[in-house]
């Protein structure tokens, strides 16, 4: 799945997280992560959003997460919304997001 | 407890009564209504007003929370709705300007601190890679040499002096970064700007000319220097603009020097070039001084060169006394694409 546009998902709300992706500039995979509770969970926050991202297929874009504490399905489920919504694609293959 | 809020957007020329409670709601805030907001999202518990969150183009102003909903979620909410309204719009990557002591409120919103003026205000931008990854991109251009100029022009229009300037500049440094003002609010389009120092300084050797970009001379980092027809520009205007310079650009290319052309006509410009001198040299900054070289504008006839004068003869309606201040390019755009609008404008002038 390739990032056309620039997209949006989620809130700043405490236990949620506001995911942006945009375009890569390079074609490189860039992610970046910020997290109110990066010392404890960076690593793993990381991990849930990189999976999350090989499994949409995504292999280029800029993916910005600013994390408020979220747990992993949160933190799935937004990645997954602004990836579709920035992807430009409707025909979605839930079986490989679950 | 923010639950029960109602936000919505608002364009605070459609409605004059909700203007006049946001101007209220910020002026308990001790701040202004300030003109250029297309839209504000507003919070409402009940029939009461209690946020606000102004957008201007990408640049986000304006913001403010009734003093006895502080500290609630309200505020968090509020800058969710305002993102996402401005990607509604196209705007993903903003600018917010704000006071010193509110940055660390907003850092929390997905901000990041570009650049303050102590006491009185701050830019930030929503992105913690922005300003990092153009740096990145300009270092990447960085040339060897111990005296490294940088001129930003705006080239409205391109002009016998901006070239004088460059050439001048060119001869005296190692290398010179050449950068055209992006923004594209001008009379001539950035496009035909562009293309017109493209082609004034083909031939000018160890020069790169480069596409401006948010973080200089925009609307973001200067935002009254496009409205200059309305007034003089307050002090923290120029002096975000100058630290972005400063702290940024000027590391990331090693610049040591930076050019200007005196300037007789525009107030606005003038300001610039004053503060210019304090900002690059003086002004306490982890980066180091550019030096400010305040080159005497060359002259035509006895009159100095200048884009404004150029643009006043536009629209004066004298075409023919352009042709002696501008290169032969400039001259040829003018007459091809600018001048028939003036003329079909000013019927007056046309026989």
């Amino acid at each position: 799945m390739q990032i056309v546009k620039e997209a949006l998902a989620g809130t700043l709300e405490s236990s949620d997280l506001l995911v942006k992706v945009a375009p890569a500039a390079d074609g490189r995979l860039e992610l970046v992560i910020e997290s109110e509770v990066m010392r404890q969970f960076g690593a793993q926050i990381r991990r849930v959003v990189a999976e999350t991202l090989e499994r949409l297929g995504v292999t280029a874009g800029l993916v910005v997460v600013e994390d408020k504490g979220a747990l992993d399905c949160a933190i799935r489920a937004r990645v997954q919304t602004a990836v579709l919504r920035g992807a430009g694609q409707v025909q979605i293959d839930w079986s490989r997001l679950s | 407890m923010s639950d029960d809020i109602e936000f919505y957007a608002i364009d605070p020329r459609e409605a004059p009564q909700e203007r006049a409670e946001v101007r209220e709601l910020l002026a308990q805030c001790d701040l202004d209504l300030e003109e250029g907001i297309e839209t504000f999202v507003v919070g409402r518990h009940g029939r009461r007003l209690v946020a606000c969150a102004g957008l201007d183009h990408n640049i986000v102003k304006c913001v403010a929370t009734a003093p006895d909903w502080r500290g609630s979620s309200l505020s968090l909410t509020l800058m969710s709705e305002i993102v996402h309204l401005a990607l509604e719009r196209g705007h993903l990557h903003l600018f917010l300007y704000t006071r010193p002591r509110n940055v660390e409120f907003f850092a929390g919103c997905g901000f990041h601190a570009l650049a303050e003026v102590p006491g009185h205000v701050s830019l930030m931008e929503n992105t913690p890679v922005g300003i990092s990854g153009y740096c990145r991109r300009l270092a990447a251009e960085r040339r060897p040499g111990q005296r490294i100029g940088c001129i930003v022009m705006n080239a409205n229009p391109f002009t016998r002096g901006h070239e004088y300037l460059v050439r001048l500049a060119a001869a005296q440094c190692d290398w010179l970064h050449l950068f055209v003002v992006r923004e594209d609010v001008s009379q001539f389009s950035y496009r035909d700007r562009f293309a017109l120092v493209h082609k004034g300084v083909a031939g000018v050797p160890r020069l790169t000319l480069h596409h401006g970009s948010e973080y200089m001379v925009s609307r973001a980092s200067f935002p009254d220097y496009f409205f200059k027809e309305k007034g003089i520009v307050g002090d923290c205007c120029t002096a975000i603009d100058l630290l972005l310079f400063r702290d940024y650009i000027a590391p990331a290319l090693g610049v040591t020097h930076r050019f200007v052309g005196t300037e007789p006509f525009c107030a606005t410009t003038r300001k610039y070039n004053a503060d210019m001198q304090y900002w690059l040299q003086q002004a306490p900054s982890a980066a180091p001084p550019v030096a400010v070289v305040e080159v005497p504008r060359t002259s035509c006839e006895g009159v100095p060169i200048s884009a404004s004068e150029v643009r006043r003869l536009l629209r004066a309606g004298h075409p023919g006394r352009i042709a002696s201040l501008v290169p032969p390019d400039t001259l040829q755009l003018l007459n091809d694409k600018y001048s028939p609008v003036f003329r079909r404008e000013r019927p007056e002038v046309s026989a």
